[in-house]
């Protein structure tokens, strides 16, 4: 079957009305639960999950397909209007998301990662009907010391995510990192750093960390002296792109796109860097690195579309080989397994109308959260108008049980409050948080290849140098550090000026 | 508007009857049932709990929920289930980790034997040894073969402490008296990754994740870890015709309540399993899964208890031969 | 100001530094392992390693280079109400159920602003706890107990 005549079969599917009015619906619960601080999508797609068990196979995986971009969308609102990111990549777009929403310009904030999603959405959807069985074997090529190497490269490329002091981003990484290994060694079953609590054994809540050490801190920065700033964000100027922030985030929205449809089809761990490396490059190439970190719209609409296209295109594993990349597509793998249907090479062939319609209806459920979100954004805008006294114990009551209610852990709670404090006085002194939450998310991931690629070479550190692909992520890895110091070297001479704000 | 204040209502109402002392059995269950899943949502177990708790509440009359918490191999789930009220509206559904985590954990909070009241098995789910494609080894006496000629140069996939997956490559090494080089993984997805592209040797894996990438041919299948062949698996041997005796793995499930609970209760929640399990729906789903519901002379208290004693110090003997811990 | 440093890059140092020494000397603990076989206790140490040594040259770095701006004031009712809301919360869910503690948290975290009266503090922890009740119960489904086991009789 050729390729058009495979998307006919899918849109005859994804168009029929009830499948419409169930994607709709899906996008709209993503999105409302997705914005609740403390929920990120994974949670709620796991919440949402069971109403999707009653329905038939095909609307139930395409409501699902809409719950999945409502998810992200809602997570990603949630960090451009109070600083809240839900999950890894949120933490990007609250960068400079956060800093425009404090300037008033939440609604461009909002539109351009509804609108770069909804573009890198649609291309990446059209990679995953085109090239998907290809992609997915090259992806295998990837094994362990690939990712080492990758997540390496994602690691030093990251520090651009600082806009202040080089060395102390690297710290907040290294120190990302370390929090990471909190939890029970998957090699020996050694719990470390635990305190002897079981309930630390999974490791750190990730969700707790991030309401922590962005929300918690944020709202402890702006107790410090209420009556002399304004707290908050500022009154709300436009809803809508100037014709100037559309010609600003066309190009970082096609690199967005780019790489994240690459990096999302990496099932290791690809799609974490997707958001991170489209941030330090659109930072890279900006004739204006500094305003990266003071609300500059390239920063929310480059990661967002690479988050969206790697959202996009991590279904290619799934649904070719049956793998899941990431804790959604294991909660999307349970669904299919709930209708009756084994992820695996032959559900393309045994289920086209299935197969098809679900990436049909992931274009239309792209679609329609454009429709629904932009005429949205004017509501979110107006939740800014609420009085920041009455918002913030809004906030950390909404963070504490919407992480409660995920793993009913109350150590998840008490880490809220525990990098509340850390998280404050670090930005305090003048680090920055983000750098910090990929350095924790990556933590594990890193070791874990490490490990694995000693364990499979017996011991001999070459295989990272052996094998071409590594060998050359390592290559650029290198040249990234290069590019990263030599500047700075050639500057300090000429500048009597400190980097610190 | 009307409908949401009826059911903050009934919440509330439903949240004081936990105040109401005693329960009459007779009339159980007069609110919810929550059944524990000590795993994240969407995983394997999640997935039974959900279908079997379906089914369960249509006999019951009363909705069964679902709740999933993860974390420490089970047992923080199961600790949980154990300390809470035994009045019948808390259950726990584990699988074989219950059997493991004495072994595996030195300071447990709950003893598995004591602390529940067994309602009955639930399913059992066989287990496939598998290799990548281009694997060498062609049959199961090929594969017996070159592991003991190989050995530490064979790398074996698994799923981290105490997975099924180690413990199915634990009995396979001590019963051919060999040692593999095991490489952890964080779960069995990340491993049949791996597994796919050639980065690894072997793993072996529930039927739930292996039968359909060996149906389409894309990892090589040697043997079932159960006594008899498998329906969805026809030409899969087992490992006894490959003359590894005494080879009986398969993940297990099991419905507990917490002990002390109401014998009447119990056998209220046995028929209604029982019931359950008999489900046609229920029963495909399964099928699909690559499993089969219990029958219903093993949906029973006795079963599973028995089970649980023989499958206990089965594992406490493995694992600690193979001096391996989760502290 | 009589210290010639910045007090920032000396308090972010010693946090690196505090970090950095507790993961590496907790971590010397676990197994070292062997290049074949890393042990847990590898990466940590290696990274705490790092981390101690970024903190000195944060830390060094600081010298002479005294902060342009005045410390902004500590928020000392903040960090206690707020984080301390948090933590009872997370002590008291389970016992004192849904409804009391959202209560207590909602009034306590409103007044950790000076900009509310304890009358509006009030009203602002009785309205979220209907919100999130019908949020979080009612819409998602949350187990919970509305009023804990403390609290029967």
């Amino acid at each position: 079957m050729d390729l058009f005549a495979s998307l006919g079969l899918g849109f005859s599917v994804a168009l029929d009305p009830v499948n419409i009015l169930y994607c709709f619906i899906g996008v709209l619960l993503g999105t409302l639960v997705g914005v609740l601080p403390g929920i990120g999508p994974t949670a709620t797609i796991a919440m949402l999950l069971p109403i999707t068990f009653s329905l038939n196979p095909e609307t139930a995986l395409i409501m699902l397909a809409g719950i999945y971009y409502g998810a992200q969308y809602g997570g990603s609102t949630t960090a451009i209007l109070i600083n809240l990111p839900g999950e890894s990549s949120a933490a990007v777009t609250a960068i400079d998301g956060y800093q425009m929403a404090r300037q008033g310009r939440a609604g461009p904030a909002l539109a351009a990662a509804a609108l770069g999603s909804f573009f890198a959405g649609s291309v990446a959807t059209f990679l995953l009907a085109a090239f998907a069985p290809p992609l997915a074997r090259a992806a295998l090529n990837f094994g362990a010391p690939e990712y080492f190497s990758l997540i390496v490269l994602g690691l030093l490329v990251s520090i651009a995510l600082a806009h202040g002091s080089i060395i102390k981003a690297l710290g907040m990484i290294v120190l990302g990192l370390l929090l990471g290994m909190v939890g029970q060694d998957i090699y020996t079953g050694t719990p470390r750093f635990t305190f002897g609590l079981r309930e630390l054994f999974g490791g750190l809540n990730f969700v707790a960390v991030a309401v922590g050490v962005f929300g918690i801190a944020e709202i402890l920065r702006n107790l410090e002296n209420e009556h002399e700033r304004e707290v908050g964000v500022k009154a709300v100027k436009n809803l809508w792109l100037t014709r100037d922030d559309l010609r600003r985030i066309i190009m970082p929205v096609l690199r967005g796109t780019g790489l994240g449809s690459i990096l999302g089809v990496l099932p290791g761990g690809g799609h974490i860097l997707s958001a991170f490396a489209s941030y330090s490059a659109e930072k890279r190439l900006s004739k204006n690195p500094g305003e990266f970190g003071k609300g500059a719209i390239e920063g929310v609409a480059g990661p967002e579309s690479a988050n969206n296209a790697a959202a996009q295109t991590s279904f290619i594993p799934l649904m070719t080989l049956g793998i899941p990349a990431h804790p959604v597509m294991a909660l999307m793998i349970g669904a299919f397994i709930l209708q009756g249907i084994t992820p695996g090479p032959n559900v393309i062939n045994e289920q086209p109308a299935l197969f098809w319609g679900i990436i049909a209806s992931m274009w239309i459920g792209n679609l329609l959260l454009v429709v629904l979100n932009l005429p949205l954004v004017g509501l979110w805008v107006k939740m800014l108008s609420i009085p920041y006294r009455v918002l913030f114990p809004a906030i950390v009551l909404f963070a504490c049980i919407g992480t409660f209610s995920i793993n009913q852990n109350v150590y998840d709670i008490y880490a809220i409050a525990f990098f509340g404090i850390v998280g404050y006085l670090l930005i305090r002194f003048g680090c920055e948080p983000a750098p910090l939450l990929l350095g924790f998310v990556l933590g594990p991931l890193l070791e874990e290849h490490l490990r694995r690629a000693m364990i499979i070479s017996r011991g001999d550190p070459m295989i990272f140098i052996e094998r071409p692909i590594s060998a050359t992520l390592l290559i650029m890895a290198l040249a990234a550090v290069l590019v990263a110091v030599l500047p700075s070297i050639r500057r300090r001479r000429a500048e009597v000026f400190v980097e610190d704000d | 508007m009307k409908t949401v204040v009826k059911m903050l209502a009934a919440s509330l109402v439903a949240g004081s009857a936990f105040s109401v002392a005693a329960v009459m059995a007779q009339d159980y269950p007069t609110q919810p049932v929550t059944i524990v899943v000590p795993f994240s949502a969407g995983g394997p177990t999640d997935t039974v709990t959900r279908l079997v708790a379906a089914a369960m509440s249509e006999d019951l009359g009363q909705q069964v929920v679902v709740q999933n918490v993860g974390g420490a191999g089970g047992t923080l789930g199961a600790g949980q289930v154990a300390a809470a009220a035994n009045d019948g509206y808390t259950l726990l559904l584990h699988h074989i980790g219950m059997s493991t985590a004495p072994a595996l954990y030195a300071s447990l909070p709950y003893d598995p034997m004591t602390d529940f009241a067994p309602i009955g098995l639930v399913t059992e789910v066989p287990m496939t040894m598998v290799a990548r494609k281009d694997f060498e080894p062609a049959t199961l006496e090929d594969l017996i073969a070159y592991v003991k000629e190989n050995g530490e140069n064979v790398t074996y996939a698994n799923a981290g402490i105490g997975a099924a997956s180690q413990l199915c490559g634990l009995l396979f090494q001590d019963a051919l008296e060999t040692k593999l080089t095991e490489v952890p993984y964080q779960g069995t997805g990340p491993a049949m990754t791996d597994l796919l592209g050639g980065q690894i040797d072997m793993m072996c894996d529930q039927t739930t994740n292996t039968t359909s990438q060996i149906q389409a041919g894309e990892i090589k299948a040697y043997a079932v870890t159960t006594p008899e062949r498998i329906a969805v698996l026809p030409d899969v041997p087992t490992m006894a015709e490959g003359g590894v005796e005494n080879f009986n793995l398969s993940i297990w499930h099991g419905l507990y309540a917490p002990a002390g609970t109401d014998p009447a209760i119990v056998e209220r929640l046995t028929q209604a399993l029982q019931a359950a399990l008999a489900d046609e729906t229920v029963g495909n789903s399964f099928a699909e899964l690559g499993t089969y519901p219990v029958p219903a002379s093993e949906a029973t208290p006795e079963a599973l208890a028995e089970k649980l004693e023989g499958q206990t110090a089965l594992w406490a003997e493995v694992i600690a031969a193979a001096g391996v811990s989760a502290q | 100001m009589a210290l010639n440093a910045s007090r920032n890059d000396l308090a972010s140092g010693a946090i690196f530094i505090a970090f950095g020494t507790y993961f590496a000397l907790e971590a010397l603990r676990y197994d070292f392992g062997t290049p074949f076989r890393m042990g847990p206790g590898f990466m940590p140490v290696v990274l705490g390693g790092i981390l101690i040594a970024l903190g000195i040259v944060v830390a060094a770095k600081g010298m002479g280079k005294p902060d342009e701006e005045a410390a902004p004031p500590w928020p000392f009712r903040g960090i206690v109400l707020v984080l301390g809301t948090i933590l009872f919360f997370a002590a008291t869910i389970r016992g004192l159920g849904f409804i009391p503690v959202v209560l207590i948290a909602g009034f306590a975290t409103a007044l950790s602003s000076s900009r509310n009266t304890w009358l509006s503090a009030l009203i602002i922890s009785a309205g979220l706890c209907a919100l999130c009740l019908l949020i979080f119960v009612v819409g998602l489904g949350m187990i919970v107990p509305l009023v804990g086991p403390w609290l029967r009789f």
